[in-house]
């Protein structure tokens, strides 16, 4: 952890944020039931217990993908992660969840480090995790059987690496949205929010 | 154990008919002699039985050592089977166990191609990377010997310029020089302008001087102009006010003719009057007279008209004087406006003489001053002979130049910025309104952009993004993705399933349950399936040797329980014991016994055969309360009845 005591710099910035992205999927996986909650093991992370996949694939995956989003988290080039829930039967998206990334631009390399604690930034996670696990009593069921994807919104001009291919946004059809908390550290602010499809007999 | 156990039966029973042999015969030889012929053919039957029973027994010894070797051929059998298959076991887990590192080195050595493709992959762009650098470096090692041969080029360009810079500064400086040689004139110069401006400026004092005085007389001249234009128009009005004085005169001439021919014929009216009421009187009172002829004429109506004219008479007079009075009076005033008229005509003369003396003045005053301009162009014209005949400075024409410019631009100013002024309040209404107008058109903006920001919010939150600023990126292999082809190919897979199927049951069918090789399903059997089916066949092996050796061992107790007892049990009824003896005459002779209560208390049970055994029931069941007592008094008379008869 390239964090100092005294104050976070970019990298440490871009590394607490993917450490977020990498818990928050995981609790998302697992609340929602997209894998078997068998397949999860309990972890204490931000002074809570969270659960992380035992899954190799996925966990290949989601290193892959949250490896990518560090760099690019450190360049200032990301603006949105969406983590799409399609169901398989239908193809059709019934869950969207979206954090909108602000990245302040100013703060380079070799800047000095921004005064935050560690441990507000911290406590800011947990309770939007808190209210990630919150939210699911009020989404509608996922009956049917469900796979996950996930999209990152870039700037145009940013190359794409291999393995990598454009997509389409996935929007969903009808949908309801509810914004949820937001967490700063001081260089990279998250916002959070889910967006459902409504259902009809609501 | 058991082998032993079998022997020492054996040995036993072996013994045991050695023992009957022996004692029958020992009971055959005491009773021969007293039976004679009878007692041979008892012997010789005897002996014949005997021998059957040693048969018998022999049989039954072969029979027990054929069993006996049977167990121990099973036994041994079982010890066989038992280490096949813990071999087999053994063996079946060994091949696992190779097929296990069979796999694993079969993983191995993918991953280890793997691993020797990726180095060869990374071993050719390695070598890319260094053919590219080699490129890279030979460019860079040409653009150094451009960039050297420029340089040289460059230096060279540096002297040369150097050179041309030197050369330059010698040009400078001889300038230089020059420069300040004309420096130095033109300071002498200057002083020498100098000296002479002051020559000027005390010459054109000097001229100032004289002008000052003229332009005071001049001054003073413009002055009495003007009072003088005042009188004049004053002049005027009074010469206008003089001519008037004659025609004044005139009418004041006609008004007192007026006046006397008025008064004459007042005067005449008047009497003409007088004459007619005292004509009308008369006539009243002649016809009064007349009327009143009858009348008393007194003498006091007589004396009364008398005095009535009296008094008009007395009227009249006082008339006559009255008007003669005033007639007086007005003759005064006559007498008296007369000396004020000559007044006037005189005053009138006297202001005509001061105008024409004003007249003349006035055009005296003209000529001067036409003089006197004239003299000041002269002198003007001299001082700019003068400043003309200095000329190297018109600086006081030039400041005169300079004032006249600046008073022009003032003006120019001073009606630019009237017209400003107008325009500022045009303007100002003008702005006005747009100003209004303009507020008007930014609260709809605001409002419109207001309704824009909440679609927007709207837009973003459902996920929609700007194309042109961003797009939308994910990895090729995502679980999305991947959980689609797997359903595709499952899907696939079933149909391909679903398809064969259908072909085995048309021909099934049609063949009427002839399977041929072409539409079997080959369903690979699984692990988990060859394993239970393992299990299942150990399992019911097992099951078959428990009931085997179960049976054989209930059989052995029985069988030594008949032996030994000399009863056969069997379980007929649940809880029902039925008990045959060994000595039993018929088949069909049995005791039956039943189970009261879990302890293990026996009730007999009324048969054919246990009336014919009251009497042993009465002694040993009712009276003893002893079952095997009972049972062996049976034993004990049966045997009794079979050796005996």
């Amino acid at each position: 952890m390239s964090k100092t005591l005294k104050g976070i710099t970019l990298k440490g910035s871009a590394e607490l944020v993917a450490e977020f992205f990498s818990f928050g999927i995981n609790s998302i996986l697992y609340q929602r039931g997209i894998y078997p909650a068998e397949t999860f093991t309990r972890v204490t992370q931000y002074d809570m217990s969270l659960q992380l996949t035992t899954d190799a694939k996925l966990k290949n995956y989601l290193t892959n993908v949250i490896s990518q989003l560090k760099e690019w988290l450190f360049d200032c080039t990301v603006q949105k992660l969406v983590v799409v829930i399609t169901c398989l039967e239908t193809n059709e998206v019934l869950e969207r969840w979206q954090f909108d990334l602000e990245c302040d631009k100013t703060a380079k390399e070799g800047s000095a480090p921004r005064e935050k604690s560690i441990k507000a930034i911290q406590e800011e996670i947990r309770s939007v995790i808190r209210q990630i696990t919150a939210t699911v009593t009020f989404l509608p069921l996922l009956e049917t059987a469900c796979a996950f994807d996930l999209l990152i919104y870039t700037d145009k001009d940013l190359e794409v690496p291999e393995q990598w291919e454009e997509s389409g946004p996935q929007l969903i059809d009808q949908s309801e949205e509810v914004r949820l908390r937001s967490f700063t550290t001081t260089i990279h602010k998250v916002n959070s929010m889910v967006a459902y499809k409504r259902t009809n007999s609501t | 154990m058991d082998d032993m156990e079998d022997d020492t039966t054996i040995f036993s029973t072996l013994k045991s008919f050695k023992s009957l042999i022996s004692c029958p015969d020992r009971s055959l030889l005491e009773t021969e002699p007293a039976f004679g012929r009878s007692g041979l053919q008892n012997l010789y039957t005897k002996r014949v039985e005997l021998e059957e029973a040693a048969e018998r027994v022999r049989s039954h010894t072969n029979l027990l050592q054929l069993t006996q070797e049977k167990q121990q051929m099973e036994l041994s059998h079982k010890r066989a089977r038992i280490e096949l298959e813990k071999e087999a076991n053994s063996s079946s887990r060994d091949l696992q166990r190779e097929i296990d590192r069979n796999r694993e080195l079969l993983l191995q050595i993918r991953r280890l191609e793997e691993r020797e493709e990726k180095a060869n992959q990374a071993l050719n762009e390695q070598m890319e990377n260094n053919k590219a650098l080699k490129r890279n470096f030979e460019e860079l090692h040409k653009k150094a010997n451009e960039k050297d041969s420029k340089l040289a080029e460059a230096d060279q360009m540096i002297s040369e310029l150097k050179d041309e810079t030197r050369r330059l500064n010698q040009q400078i400086q001889i300038q230089e020089s020059k420069f300040s040689t004309q420096n130095l004139e033109i300071q002498a110069l200057q002083e020498q302008l100098d000296v002479q401006r002051k020559y000027e400026f005390t010459h054109t004092q000097m001229y100032t001087i004289f002008l000052i005085p003229s332009n005071k007389c001049i001054c003073t001249l413009e002055r009495r102009l003007a009072l003088q234009e005042q009188d004049s128009v004053i002049v005027k009005n009074m010469k206008s006010e003089v001519a008037r004085l004659p025609e004044l005169e005139r009418e004041i001439k006609r008004l007192r003719e007026e006046n006397t021919f008025l008064r004459e014929t007042k005067e005449n009216n008047s009497l003409l009057r007088e004459e007619t009421e005292g004509l009308r009187r008369k006539l009243e009172r002649m016809e009064r007279a007349m009327e009143e002829k009858l009348k008393v004429e007194k003498p006091e109506d007589l004396s009364r008209e008398v005095i009535q004219i009296q008094q008009r008479e007395l009227n009249l007079k006082q008339q006559n004087y009255t008007l003669n009075s005033s007639i007086r009076s007005v003759e005064k005033a006559r007498t008296e406006l007369m000396p004020e008229i000559a007044q006037l005509r005189a005053k009138a003369q006297e202001e005509q003489k001061k105008r024409e003396n004003q007249d003349s003045l006035v055009r005296r005053l003209q000529k001067r001053v036409l003089l006197l301009t004239k003299e000041r162009d002269g002198m003007r014209a001299i001082l700019e002979s003068y400043d003309s005949e200095l000329a190297t400075s018109e600086y006081s024409p030039q400041l005169m130049l300079r004032v006249k410019e600046a008073e022009d631009m003032l003006q120019k100013v001073q009606t630019h910025n009237t017209e400003m002024e107008k325009l500022h309040c045009i303007v100002f209404v003008f702005l006005r309104q747009k100003i209004e107008e303009l507020e008007s058109e930014r609260q709809q903006l605001e409002e419109q952009n207001n309704i824009l920001e909440m679609r927007l919010e709207r837009h973003n939150l459902q996920g929609g993004y700007d194309p042109v600023t961003t797009k939308v990126i994910h990895l090729q292999m995502n679980p999305t993705s991947i959980a689609k082809q797997q359903r595709t190919e499952e899907v696939e897979q079933l149909r391909v399933e679903c398809q064969r199927l259908r072909d085995r049951l048309r021909k099934i069918e049609a063949g009427g349950g002839m399977t041929t090789d072409d539409t079997t399903l080959i369903i690979p059997p699984s692990q988990e399936i060859l394993d239970l089916r393992k299990q299942m066949e150990s399992a019911e092996l097992k099951n078959q040797r428990l009931k085997e050796v179960f049976q054989k061992k209930i059989q052995e107790f029985r069988t030594a329980c008949y032996v030994l007892t000399g009863y056969q049990i069997d379980i007929t009824v649940e809880n029902q014991y039925r008990l045959t003896s060994v000595y039993a005459e018929h088949m069909e002779d049995s005791l039956l016994f039943k189970s009261t209560g879990p302890v293990g208390s026996m009730q007999l049970l009324e048969t054919d055969f246990s009336r014919t055994l009251t009497g042993l029931v009465d002694l040993h069941l009712f009276h003893q309360k002893s079952i095997p007592v009972f049972l062996s008094a049976v034993t004990i008379e049966l045997f009794s009845r079979q050796t005996v008869t």
